[in-house]
């Protein structure tokens, strides 16, 4: 039987799915999982729709190592049903931030998520709101929750609203953050507004290369499970607090970007603003031409 | 005594007719619906360009603008029925009769038209078959036609989407009958002559491109693993023991995760150079890992594909290409080369039955049946012989002379037990039979005949139905590979493992495949930007298929 030439040297970040990418990203063997799906704490809402459930609805949390230093970690599952939040998918995440405010662990989140489960939309909602309140409280306390997003779903709807709160956020190509999504853009404004089939419209307009050089995304890195771990290491490095001042900042920062960009038709027009030599050709630049091209971006290195 | 050269005459009167509103052979944009009255009779048949994928359509639009009353009765030969517009001209009484061959996109339109009688159907044909009647009972008495660009004489450049026009011109023009182009823009001289002036009697200038849909173009990242697996089992269960170098694959998933694992999968099993080295094929753009490792030697185009144009110039050692560098397709040869000169086709379908006969038609649609009935059948003119033919020719009569037994053309439908929507491939009756008796049609429309399928993919294994002597073992092996479906599932367990006994069924581990190595990662590129990156830059994939 010939062996098969399954490219393990590299994994796309994109491609993987949640356990693929922890393993990954951590050191090797070090993940311990918490209510895993052997314990099988399903959605109690899915089955009303007759819908397939998952063992660990679509979140897999638990604790690794990263270069040494103890970590908990949060991936969704983009697979499942979009990795939307559901209450137990949402009460898993809030479980593990709280742990991190009770152990002193910093947080990794790998977004991939389509925002919250419409099925179980208050449950959803509710958490949404849980987490971000235990995001915050768990920067008070002086601990870093760093955000990963890069997976297929993209990062939205509540999803999006929760990497605003992070202390950093590592974005790549591929990853798009935004609070509404293509289509939801298009049915509600029209397809002049956005044209949710134009995908590269979409990418300029939510992409990861488009958040990094307006400051919606703080490290850029390529599509690979080991650039997102080196990223993610020095993230961790970076102490971050999170009091009025640094609100403030931020509140200043986007006031600023709003006037500075608010009247502009089209990503390319805010990259041409930021003085970035030929705008248009920014999709198609590898990493790191794009990141000498991002010299001048905004960022919010003050404001987080 | 008969009054010879009537047609000549008539077609002096068009041009006399149509002088009126043109300077020299070029038609201003204004004047083109005082013209089209003037040059169209009614009655009269039109074969309205409207390809696979170019589409005439500012003439298209110009032609349902014009008023009933002043022309109606049209008979319509065309082979694509794809714009809003080729319907309108039924739907406003221009058109009454309408023979075509493929209709994509307006296929729910049309079933609804045919069934409200708003259109007289002559007969739903392949391309070829369509052709060939161009030159015997339906030669067109006007084309209004497509192109990239003309001369003031009315030499036509095509660019890479060539497709059908030398056929329609070739039968209109050498018929008495009058020639009319859509060019984007008239030029001094054009890049190369692919319709000759002399058989183009006027060119409107519509001063944009032509409309023109990227059909085959198949996104790597949509590709899934039960896919990945069907293809693995097709290029090691079938490509590998016929040694299939002559082939053409239809548009699809399926198909599209062959093209991408012959660089990883097809170079393990060492096929390299043994399969896949000459195709009747488009330009898909999944195909450019394969070509970029130096797995195929030639292919010849139907049409081209958008975004594709300056890859296929940059590789004229693989690709038909002018003297200007573009791609030159042309649907009837290629479809000529798919039919006489390939050993094989391997395509998706919607529906197969136990007998083995596939159909991608659902009761409300129509939508026709392009080339895949010929690429998907077997040549009964052919006359060389190549080894895969004659192994399929041996497999079918194994007891038969040598000197004096046909070969056969294999004829592979590839497709997971549940299709979209997770609705199953197999079923007891196609759904092609209900249409055509609600349609009150003499012939239900069938893509691929039970009697030319060879085998059938799915990722349960593989069918090898050459190999089945009766009835009851071909329904047998089709159950077989059947899943999960009410087909698979009502099996005779004893007949379908005697079958795989004799082989007539492989299951991946007969062939020394594990599922679980059916995993995305053995993709030779998985997005489009990869194959972007594979292509050095030179495929330009349009806007809606670009994730970056």
């Amino acid at each position: 039987m010939t062996a098969v030439t399954a490219n393990t040297v590299s994994l796309s970040w994109y491609e993987a799915s949640a356990r693929q990418r922890i393993d990954a990203l951590v050191d090797a063997g070090s993940f311990t999982e918490f209510i895993g799906p052997e314990l099988r704490e399903m959605s109690p809402h899915l089955a009303i729709f007759d819908l397939p459930e998952q063992f660990d609805d679509g979140v897999v949390i638990g604790r690794g190592r990263l270069d040494g230093a103890p970590v908990l970690i949060a991936a969704q599952e983009g697979r499942f049903m979009g990795g939307a939040f559901g209450e137990v998918h949402g009460a898993k995440l809030t479980g593990l931030l709280r742990a991190a405010r009770a152990q002193h662990q910093d947080v990794l989140i790998l977004f991939d998520t389509g925002g919250v489960r419409l099925q179980e939309a208050n449950a959803g909602e509710l958490a949404i709101a849980e987490i971000m309140r235990a995001v915050v409280e768990a920067r008070r306390d002086g601990l870093s929750v760093v955000g990963l997003i890069g997976g297929r779903a993209g990062c939205y709807g509540g999803g999006s609203l929760i990497g605003g709160t992070c202390s950093r956020l590592i974005v790549s190509e591929q990853g798009r953050i935004s609070v509404s999504g293509p289509e939801v853009i298009e049915t509600n404004r029209g397809i002049e507004e956005f044209d949710s089939r134009d995908r590269a419209l979409v990418w300029r307009t939510m992409g990861g290369k488009h958040r990094f050089l307006i400051g919606g995304a703080d490290m850029f890195v390529d599509d690979e499970a080991l650039a997102f771990r080196k990223a993610a290491i020095d993230a961790l490095k970076v102490g971050r607090r999170c009091d009025v001042t640094v609100l403030e900042a931020e509140q200043t920062r986007l006031e600023r970007r709003l006037q500075r960009f608010g009247e502009a038709e089209d990503a390319v027009e805010i990259w041409q603003a930021l003085g970035v030599d030929n705008p248009t050709d920014v999709p198609a630049l590898p990493t790191s031409a794009f990141l000498r091209a991002a010299d001048n971006r905004e960022n919010a290195d003050d404001a987080r | 005594m008969s009054d010879w050269g009537m047609q000549k005459a008539a077609l002096g009167e068009r041009l006399t007719a149509g002088r009126q509103h043109a300077k020299g052979k070029i038609i201003p944009i204004p004047s083109l619906p005082a013209f089209l009255k003037a040059v169209v009779r009614s009655g009269d048949r039109v074969c309205l360009e409207g390809d696979n994928q170019k589409q005439a359509d500012i003439l298209a639009s110009a032609l349902a603008n014009l008023d009933p009353a002043d022309i109606s009765d049209l008979h319509m030969v065309q082979s694509g029925v794809v714009l809003p517009s080729h319907l309108d001209i039924f739907e406003k009484g221009i058109a009454r009769r309408l023979d075509f061959s493929y209709s994509g996109p307006q296929s729910a339109r049309i079933a609804r038209m045919l069934f409200g009688r708003k259109i007289e159907l002559g007969a739903v044909h392949t391309y070829l078959e369509l052709f060939a009647r161009y030159f015997i009972d339906l030669t067109p008495n006007v084309a209004l036609i497509a192109a990239v660009s003309a001369d003031k004489d009315g030499n036509l450049y095509t660019g890479p989407n060539t497709e059908d026009t030398p056929t329609v011109v070739e039968a209109t023009s050498y018929k008495n009958g009058l020639v009319v182009a859509q060019v984007t823009e008239i030029v001094d001289k054009v890049p190369r002559v692919d319709i000759p002036g002399d058989l183009v009697h006027f060119v409107v200038e519509a001063g944009r491109p032509f409309y023109v849909e990227p059909l085959f173009t198949r996104d790597p990242a949509a590709i899934t693993e039960t896919q990945i697996l069907t293809a693995m089992l097709a290029i090691k269960g079938i490509y590998a023991p016929y040694g299939v170098r002559r082939l053409n694959h239809g548009i699809g998933f399926n198909t599209a995760a062959i093209e991408l694992l012959l660089p990883t999968y097809g170079e393990k099993l060492g096929l390299k150079g043994k399969v896949c080295t000459h195709f009747a094929l488009n330009p898909h753009p999944t195909m450019i890992p394969a070509i970029e490792s130096g797995w195929v030697e030639q292919i010849h185009c139907f049409g081209s594909e958008v975004g594709m144009e300056d890859y296929v110039a940059a590789r004229s050692d693989i690709f038909f290409t002018g003297p200007d560098g573009s791609l030159r397709s042309n649907r009837a040869f290629c479809q000529t080369a798919g039919l006489y000169a390939c050993d094989m086709f391997i395509g998706s379908t919607l529906q197969i039955d136990l007998e083995g006969h596939s159909s991608t038609v659902t009761t409300s649609r129509i939508a026709g049946f392009g080339g895949a009935p010929n690429m998907g059948s077997d040549p009964r003119g052919r006359r060389h012989p190549s080894e895969p033919w004659l192994k399929a020719g041996a497999e079918a009569a194994p007891d038969s002379s040598a000197a004096m037994r046909r070969g056969r053309k294999l004829v592979v439908q590839i497709g997971e037990t549940f299709g979209d929507s997770n609705v199953p491939l197999f079923v007891e009756q196609l759904d092609a039979l209900e249409l055509a008796r609600k349609l009150d049609l003499d012939l239900a429309p069938v893509m691929v005949y039970s009697d030319d399928v060879t085998h059938i993919v799915t990722e349960e294994g593989i069918a090898n139905l050459l190999m089945c002597r009766t009835k009851d073992e071909r329904e047998q092996a089709i159950r077989g590979v059947a899943g999960y479906t009410d087909i698979g599932r009502a099996r005779d367990a004893n007949l379908v493992e005697q079958l795989r006994q004799r082989g007539v069924i492989q299951r991946p581990e007969d062939l020394g495949i594990d599922p679980l190595d059916a995993d995305r990662r053995l993709l030779a590129a998985r997005s489009i930007k990869d194959l972007m990156l594979a292509s050095g830059g030179l495929y330009r994939p349009p806007s809606r298929f670009r994730n970056w």
